[in-house]
């Protein structure tokens, strides 16, 4: 029986230190994080040194690795601070920093000797010889651009040995990353600096000036529908063989402003459909349930971008939108007692007696039921768990496990 | 030493602007290059190259952009034949394209051009240490940085005085794809513009080719009444791009710029004469475009 000694990496964001910790549980063999600069989302939660260093302690201990993200195109003076800044993460024990600017990649290289340089996909890198130049310029590993086809990844793979990283699920630029300064201009945002609007997901008038103050709008549809240049999300669930057959050494989830269910279902996902293939990659087959779990913590529709062909039509944001279903992460499981069957719950969102709920955990478990008795922590029975973060315990039908998550449907 | 940089749109256009005191023109083939005025076949580069070199002029060439598997592949021999017909240096924004440029022994000096990532003195000097002679700088670079890069930069930088600005380059075809959705033909013109939701005065041009769609910023640059600045804080290599200004007009705005540069380098550029020039700088500017400073003079604390 073949099986794939070679594993590629699955890369989850992680805004927090919880979702860090959530991100390793649930199947991230590497996370990557902010600092407090030169990263590209000023609005996400960064990691001070601090909870650097304790993430850092935690995925040691599973085995796992931290990347900080340091992806921002400076602007004159924005370098300040840098060296440093990339010294304290070296020693800190940060396994890598995702940088696009060849003025951090120097002050990196120089003051920050022995610390792994990924180019980020904010650079672009669309062709193998660029992957050589920087392998050439001692980088670990390239970040390739969201443009690339799976057959430019294969011949990609033939022309360099350096590590390759590629983006497999979440929301993406309409532009070539970096290439777009629609938030600069419109907003006064710099979108290569952590500021981006998001303009591109506005909805715009299309016209002809057919003379000199005249405009003559060619909108079209029916009903009339606006111009837009809006992405649906990425999802490579259904391609996870050639990703692994053409040699991606890491597979990346975007978000790093998402939500612990978002970044737990989608890393239990793919950890899943990995795990499945490189068992046994001749019988392997894709399973619709890995689909529907990732539609669950859905924002867009789902494609697989530039993978198989240039996006068309159906790959951007027109019409109106197909409803995705929403759940609610409502709490997670501290304690479970085997004998007693009663697992000790902290609450993350409203819920209560009646209500249907899954528990899904690391290792890809699910169980539904309804809740039928609820205590608080005093073992006073309750109707409903409606104060944040209140420790419940309730009467579970079927086993479950610390850190497992509990969530329902809107 | 002031250099005038003009993209060209024709052969016969070269020939106008290599007459109008132009130093250097700018062309290319769109396979390589980005959102030039006319793509050209390498017969029309030779003849050009030849017209600017006839009259001591300089001709730079577009290589400048992002390259996939099968335009790398290509690139090599497109460098050898600028090479061979005496291009004086190409714009390159691609890494990959310096490494073959480096590993092929190609004698082509390169100006580092990567957009809208060139914004810093350092980033500029880094591809100066692996041998770029020039970049271009990005269109959202403001006076006041401008003055910081031009005392820390190694090599000399371009920055763009007059024509459209390019503000989002996407793989996409993002309004054939529209046209598809609405099941509607798509207007046979590539002259077309969107605008911001709730600023129908606003015009940004968009445009499909072989590299993607491009949308252009809703002003044009006109740095004209701003030259003697960067004449002080030295930079001085200043580009015109015609994409969308065409024809004789073109030529005309850059006769002025041309102009305007004998009159800095004699010292004889006042007020008033900037004014005139600048009036008449805008009757050959296209009457649906506008124009503006860009960020020239924003403050950098304004764009966060």
């Amino acid at each position: 029986m073949k099986t794939m000694t070679k594993k590629p990496e699955i890369l989850a964001p992680a805004g927090t230190l919880e979702k860090l910790k959530i991100a390793i549980r649930y199947g991230a063999d590497a996370v990557y994080i902010g600092g407090n600069r030169f990263g590209l989302r000023s609005r996400a939660g960064n990691f001070s040194y601090d909870e650097m260093k304790e993430g850092v302690d935690f995925a040691k201990k599973h085995h796992a690795k931290v990347y900080v993200a340091a992806n921002m195109v400076t602007h004159e003076g924005d370098e300040e601070g840098a060296g440093e800044f990339f010294r304290t993460l070296r020693d800190i024990g940060i396994n890598a920093v995702i940088v696009s600017d060849p003025a951090l990649i120097e002050i990196c290289a120089i003051e920050a000797e022995g610390l792994p340089i990924h180019l980020s996909t904010q650079a672009s890198a669309t062709n193998y010889e660029t992957l050589n130049f920087w392998q050439q310029e001692g980088l670990e590993r390239v970040v390739l651009a969201r443009e690339v086809s799976m057959e430019e990844i294969k011949e990609i793979r033939q022309n360099t040995d350096v590590e390759i990283e590629a983006f497999i699920h979440g929301a993406m630029c309409i532009s070539y990353s970096g290439r777009c300064t629609l938030s600069n201009h419109m907003s006064n945002r710099d979108a290569n600096r952590g500021g981006c609007s998001q303009s591109c997901r506005w909805k715009y008038d299309l016209f002809e000036i057919p003379r000199p103050g005249e405009q003559t709008s060619v909108l079209a549809g029916d009903p009339v529908e606006d111009f837009s240049m809006s992405a649906v999300d990425m999802s490579m669930i259904r391609h996870i063989p050639d990703l692994v057959e053409n040699g991606v050494d890491s597979l990346k989830i975007e978000g790093r402003m998402k939500s612990i269910h978002y970044v737990s279902t989608v890393s239990n996902v793919y950890r899943k459909a990995i795990d499945t293939y490189c068992r046994d990659p001749e019988n392997y087959i894709f399973k619709q349930e890995w689909e529907n779990e990732l539609w669950k913590v859905a924002q867009r529709e789902l494609a697989s971008g530039f993978y198989y062909g240039t996006p068309t039509e159906n790959e951007q944001l027109f019409g109106k939108r197909r409803k995705i279903p929403a759940y609610a992460f409502v709490g997670q499981v501290l304690e479970y007692n085997a004998e007693t069957q009663i697992a000790t719950i902290q609450q993350r969102n409203n819920f209560g007696v009646g209500d249907v709920v899954e528990f899904y955990g690391p290792g890809f478990t699910h169980t539904y039921q309804t809740i039928e008795q609820l205590w608080d922590e005093e073992d006073v029975p309750i109707e409903r768990a409606p104060k944040a973060m209140m420790i419940v315990k309730m009467k579970v039908n079927t086993p479950v496990k610390p850190f497992d998550i509990m969530r329902k449907r809107k | 030493m002031i250099e005038i940089i003009a993209t060209a749109e024709s052969v016969e256009q070269a020939k106008a602007l290599v007459a109008t005191d132009v130093d250097t023109l700018y062309i290319g083939e769109d396979a390589f290059g980005l959102r030039l005025p006319k793509s050209f076949s390498r017969n029309e580069i030779t003849e050009i190259i030849k017209i600017a070199h006839e009259q001591n002029k300089q001709v730079s060439v577009a290589v400048n952009a992002i390259m996939h598997n099968d335009r790398i592949k290509t690139v090599v021999p497109y460098l050898q034949f600028l090479q061979e017909v005496g291009a004086d240096s190409v714009t390159i924004g691609d890494p990959g394209v310096i490494h073959l440029l480096q590993t092929h022994g190609i004698n082509l000096p390169f100006i580092y051009d990567a957009q809208t990532l060139v914004t810093s003195a350092k980033h500029i000097n880094f591809w100066a240490k692996r041998g770029a002679v020039g970049a271009v700088l990005a269109r959202e670079i403001m006076y006041e940085e401008l003055k910081s890069i031009g005392t820390k930069v190694t090599v000399p930088v371009e920055v763009q005085v007059y024509g459209a600005t390019c503000i989002h380059h996407s793989k996409r075809p993002l309004v054939e794809n529209y046209y598809n959705y609405t099941k509607e033909h798509k207007p046979n013109t590539n002259a077309l513009y969107i605008s911001e939701p709730k600023k129908p005065e606003t015009h940004y041009s968009i445009y499909e080719d072989i590299n993607g769609t491009h949308v252009f910023n809703t002003n044009d640059i006109n740095l004209f009444p701003h030259l003697d600045k960067l004449v002080e804080i030295g930079l001085t290599r200043w580009k015109l791009d015609g994409v969308f200004t065409r024809g004789k007009d073109y030529v005309e705005i850059a006769r002025l710029f041309a102009k305007a540069k004998q009159m800095l380098l004699d010292d004889k550029w006042t007020q008033e004469q900037m004014e005139q020039l600048n009036e008449q700088l805008m009757q050959h500017h296209p009457k649906e475009r506008t124009l503006d400073e860009g960020f020239f003079l924003k403050d950098p604390s304004e764009v966060q």
